[in-house]
C-alpha cells in the first residue's frame, strides 16, 4: 500500500510538473467542438450525448497510452529504472499507483467535455442513468489501468515505442466504437472489437445516457471489468519477465 | 544563393536521415499508414452515422486532407528535437541562418505528409464507395501537396514561436492540427460557422486548399479550383513570410538569455 501511495504522489508531482500530461485536455475540447459541429449540422440532435462521450475516452486513452503506458520505458531512459527496483518497495506497486493515479485524473476530461458543450452549444451530458454512469467510469478507469499497464510491458520490449504510440490512437477508436457504435463495423472486425474492453466501456456510457432501460447492465459490466483485468495480468506478467531480463542482462540502463 | 542550396540539400538529406531512423518501411506502412487510414475512416463512419454515403464522402475527404495539414504543423517538432540532440546552440551560433536549415530540413514532413494523405484517400475513398473521377482526381495530388506546403510553412512559423519554450511544444503542434481540424472546414462547410470565423479560416492553410479538392470531386470548372489553390499557395506564402521574419530574431532572443540549452 506504501508502494501504490507513493506511486500516486509521485504521478500528482509529474502532473504538475509536465505540460505533455494535460495535453489531451487541450485537445477534448477541439474535439467536442468538432462532433457537435458534424451531428448538429446533420440535424442529429439525438447523437449529441454520443458526440460528448467520445472526447472523454479519447482522453481516457490517449493518457493511458502516452502516459501510463510510457511510465517503466521513460524511467529506464531517465536512468532511474534500476533504482526503483532496487528499493524494498515492488515496481508493480509503484507503477499501479501511478496508472491509477493518471486514470482518475484522466475523469476531468469528463467534466471538461460537459462544460464546454454547456458553454459553446448549450448541450449538456444528460444524467438519466447517474449511478450506471458512474459505475461505468469507475469500471472504464480500472480497465484502462489494466490496459497501461500492458502497453508499459508492449512498449519496455518495443525498440521504437512512440511509433506505436503514435499508430494506436485511431485504429483503436474506431475498433473501440468511440464514437460508432461497433454493430455498424463490417462484420468481419466486430468479433475483434468485441474482445477490446473500450467498445464495451462506450456501449455501455452511451446507454447510461439515453432514458430507455438499460438491457444486461450488469453482465456488460462485468465484461470491462473482466476484460480490463485480463490486460493487467497479462501485462504485469510480461513486465515481471522482461524486468527479470533485464536484471540478468545488465539491459535496465538505456544506453 | 548557392551556398544557401547547399545547406538546404545538406539540411533536406539530414532530415530525410532523421525520418529513416524513426520509422522502417514496415512500421511506416502497418503502423502509420494504419493509423492514418483508420483516422480517415472514423470520421468516415461517423458521416455514415450521422446521415448518408454523402456525409461519409464528405468527412472522408476532409480528414484524409487533414492529414496532409497535420504532418506539415508536425514540422514543429524540429526545434525540440535539435534541442534534445543538443544542436540547436551550434545551428544557432553557425554563420547559416536558422530558419533556412529548418525550412529545408523538415521538408520531408511535407512530402510525407502528400503522401500519406493521399494514399489515405485513395485506400479509405473507395471502401467506402467514395467514386474517384478519372481522369480529374489526379489534380488531387498536387493539391495536396500544396495543402501540405502550406501547413507546413506555418508549422515552420510557430516552430520560431515556441524556440525557447521546448515545454509547451507537444501542446502547440496537438492543438494547433486539431485545431485545423476545427476550423478549415474538414468536417463541415465554411458556411456553418460564425462569419469573423469563416472569414478568418480563409488565413490558415487547407482551407482554400481543401476548396479546391472538394471541387476536383464536384466537377467545378477549372478556373475555380485554380482561384483557391492560388489562394492556398498565397496563405502558404504569408506564413513562410512571417517565419522569415521572426524566425532568426526569436532564436537571437534565445542566445541572449541562454535558454537554447537542452538544460535552460
Amino acid at each position: 500500500m506504501r508502494g501504490f501511495l507513493a506511486g500516486v504522489r509521485l504521478q500528482a508531482a509529474i502532473v504538475r510538473a509536465e505540460y505533455d500530461v494535460v495535453l489531451p485536455f487541450f485537445t477534448a475540447p477541439l474535439f467536442t467542438i468538432i462532433f457537435l459541429m458534424i451531428v448538429r449540422h446533420s440535424g442529429r440532435h439525438d447523437l449529441q450525448p454520443d458526440a460528448l462521450m467520445a472526447p472523454v475516452l479519447m482522453t481516457m486513452w490517449w493518457l493511458a497510452l502516452f502516459q501510463g503506458g510510457n511510465f517503466v520505458t521513460s524511467d529506464r531512459w531517465q536512468g532511474v529504472l534500476e533504482w526503483a527496483l532496487a528499493t524494498p518497495v515492488g515496481l508493480p506497486a509503484v507503477l499501479l499507483g501511478r496508472i491509477g493515479g493518471i486514470m482518475v485524473f484522466s475523469l476531468v476530461g469528463f467534466f471538461e467535455t460537459w462544460g464546454v458543450g454547456e458553454l459553446l452549444f448549450g448541450v449538456g451530458i444528460p444524467l438519466e442513468h447517474p449511478l450506471e454512469l458512474a459505475l461505468t467510469l469507475l469500471a472504464t478507469v480500472f480497465a484502462m489501468s489494466g490496459t497501461a499497464v500492458a502497453f508499459a510491458a508492449l512498449f519496455v520490449l518495443t525498440r521504437n515505442a512512440i511509433t506505436f504510440m503514435n499508430s494506436a490512437s485511431f485504429p483503436f477508436y474506431v475498433l473501440g466504437g468511440v464514437f460508432v457504435p461497433i454493430a455498424i463495423l463490417p462484420g468481419w472486425i466486430q468479433p475483434v472489437s468485441s474482445v477490446i474492453f473500450m467498445s464495451w466501456s462506450a456501449d455501455l456510457l452511451r446507454a447510461s445516457l439515453k432514458p430507455a432501460h438499460i438491457d444486461n447492465f450488469w453482465g456488460r459490466l462485468g465484461m470491462i471489468m473482466l476484460l480490463g483485468a485480463i490486460s493487467f495480468a497479462v501485462g504485469r506478467a510480461v513486465l515481471n519477465l522482461v524486468l527479470r531480463r533485464m536484471r540478468v542482462t545488465g539491459e535496465l540502463v538505456a544506453v | 544563393m548557392t551556398s544557401t542550396l547547399n545547406v538546404m540539400r545538406h539540411a533536406f538529406a539530414a532530415g530525410v536521415a532523421d525520418y529513416r531512423s524513426i520509422f522502417t518501411w514496415r512500421s511506416w506502412v502497418f503502423g502509420w499508414m494504419v493509423r492514418v487510414v483508420a483516422q480517415v475512416s472514423f470520421f468516415g463512419l461517423i458521416g455514415l452515422r450521422v446521415a448518408d454515403d454523402r456525409s461519409a464522402f464528405y468527412l472522408l475527404i476532409g480528414n484524409a486532407l487533414a492529414v496532409a495539414a497535420q504532418s506539415g504543423i508536425f514540422s514543429l517538432n524540429m526545434t525540440t528535437g535539435e534541442r534534445w540532440a543538443g544542436t540547436l546552440p551550434l545551428l544557432v551560433a553557425s554563420p547559416t541562418s536558422p530558419v533556412v536549415v529548418f525550412a529545408a530540413r523538415g521538408a520531408y514532413l511535407a512530402v510525407d505528409g502528400a503522401l500519406s494523405a493521399v494514399l489515405a484517400l485513395f485506400i479509405a475513398g473507395p471502401l467506402f464507395g467514395l467514386h474517384l473521377p478519372w481522369p480529374r482526381v489526379i489534380a488531387v495530388i498536387p493539391l495536396t501537396g500544396l495543402v501540405a506546403l502550406a501547413a507546413y510553412c506555418l508549422g515552420t512559423f510557430l516552430a520560431g514561436i515556441v524556440f525557447r519554450f521546448r515545454e509547451i511544444n507537444g501542446l502547440v503542434v496537438n492543438t494547433t492540427y486539431v485545431g485545423l481540424m476545427a476550423a478549415c472546414g474538414v468536417n463541415v462547410p465554411l458556411s456553418y460557422y460564425p462569419r469573423a470565423m469563416e472569414w478568418l479560416s480563409h488565413l490558415l492553410p487547407l482551407t482554400n486548399g481543401l476548396l479546391a479538392i472538394r471541387g476536383v470531386f464536384a466537377g467545378d470548372p477549372a478556373s475555380t479550383i485554380l482561384g483557391h489553390a492560388a489562394l492556398e499557395a498565397a496563405v502558404g506564402a504569408g506564413w513562410l513570410t512571417l517565419a522569415l521574419l521572426t524566425f532568426n530574431r526569436l532564436a537571437s532572443r534565445g542566445r541572449l538569455d541562454g535558454s537554447l540549452d537542452y538544460g535552460a
